[in-house]
């Protein structure tokens, strides 16, 4: 699954934000607020700590929309935003987590199950997953993001997002009790 | 409680709304950077005035000879609603009161930028939104001289609004109260 792409309507909008019209920057937040707040509550676990990166990443926005490349994605660019506040916020304990092997076969990172589960009960099994391993399943398996893009998002080596991703399927299959594929 | 039955990770929902408007302090931030934007706008309205022409010309005629009288003057009824006719060394008179006004002017957004850096952040941001105000006033009423340059009523209108832009920077830069 790809993320979304930038669509003309966007275009317009991110234009007239990037001439200083906060009206149209306000249409740009109500309209990603949603799944970047998504995103920022499950790499954070908090809602207050996801709240504040949510505002802190669209200021950052604001202030970087002059050097926003109008053929990107902008929501792909908002996404990274909002990673690199959350990945500031915890100022770098994540870094030591990362000494996972890269298992290099699994290049594939949708996730099916063999049975159906519970949305809640597999959004607690996120919750509870390790911080890197959380990340990776975050960005490439909710978010469907490559492993090239999350890993760039992520400050990570390709390797190690394919190998934290692997790991968050073992830690998911023994939580939930259900074969993952 | 029971939820939605999923088979993938994918199709767990992307979009979380977060459970309060997050916008108001994105905006308050907003309007703060936009009045810090405004000195180096300051200056490029210097290069925007020929553009509007007669309009800026009777305007600024008006605010130079306010501008000459000092900063919070009593409005002119004559010279508002009935221009006197502008000859040439009025012009240059006039010129010499508009390059003044915009020195003032510049110097008094340097003061005040360095007041708002020593203010609370929620406080800077109020502050900041309300100049901001004013100066976005003053831009639409040039911007409505320029397509109706003789309109007595804008050209009042655009003297009074820099006058109060002037009181408020004034007012910020002495005080560093929050009421403008």
């Amino acid at each position: 699954m790809k993320p979304d792409t930038v669509v003309d309507f966007d275009v317009a909008l991110i234009e007239r934000a990037r001439r200083g019209d906060a009206k149209a920057f306000e249409r740009l937040y109500r309209e990603h607020v949603g799944r970047v707040h998504g995103l920022c509550l499950r790499m954070t676990r908090n809602p207050d700590t996801a709240a504040d990166c949510v505002q802190d990443a669209f200021i950052k926005a604001w202030k970087a929309l002059p050097r926003f490349e109008a053929r990107a994605s902008f929501s792909t660019w908002l996404h990274r935003i909002a990673v690199n506040t959350v990945l500031e916020k915890r100022r770098g304990p994540s870094k030591a987590e990362v000494s996972v092997e890269d298992p290099g076969e699994y290049e594939e990172p949708t996730m099916v199950f063999d049975t159906p589960v519970e949305e809640e009960e597999l959004e607690a099994a996120i919750e509870s997953l390790p911080q890197g391993a959380r990340d990776a399943l975050v960005l490439c398996g909710v978010y469907g993001y490559e492993h090239q893009e999350a890993a760039s998002m992520l400050g990570i080596a390709v390797g190690t997002c394919k190998a934290q991703l692997h790991r968050a399927r073992g830690l998911l299959r023994e939580r939930l009790e259900r074969g993952v594929r | 409680m029971t939820t939605r039955r999923v088979k993938g990770i994918g199709e767990l929902p992307r979009d979380i709304p977060p459970a309060r408007d997050l916008w108001p302090a994105i905006a308050e931030a907003i309007q703060a950077d936009l009045a810090m934007r405004v000195v180096p706008d300051g200056r490029r309205r210097v290069g925007w005035w020929p553009a509007v022409g007669l309009a800026a010309s009777v305007a600024l005629v008006a605010v130079g000879v306010f501008i000459g009288q000092g900063i919070a003057p009593k409005p002119d009824g004559r010279l508002a609603g009935n221009p006197a006719p502008v000859t040439d060394a009025g012009m240059v008179k006039a010129s010499l009161r508009q390059a003044e006004y915009e020195k003032q002017r510049e110097q008094l957004w340097t003061d005040v930028q360095n007041k708002l850096n020593t203010m609370a952040p929620a406080e800077r941001e109020k502050v900041g939104a309300s100049l901001n105000t004013l100066r976005r006033s003053i831009q639409e009423i040039e911007t409505a001289l320029g397509r109706d340059p003789a309109n007595a009523l804008l050209q009042e209108l655009l003297v009074s609004s820099c006058q109060e832009e002037m009181r408020a920077l004034t007012v910020v830069r002495d005080s560093g109260r929050q009421e403008l």
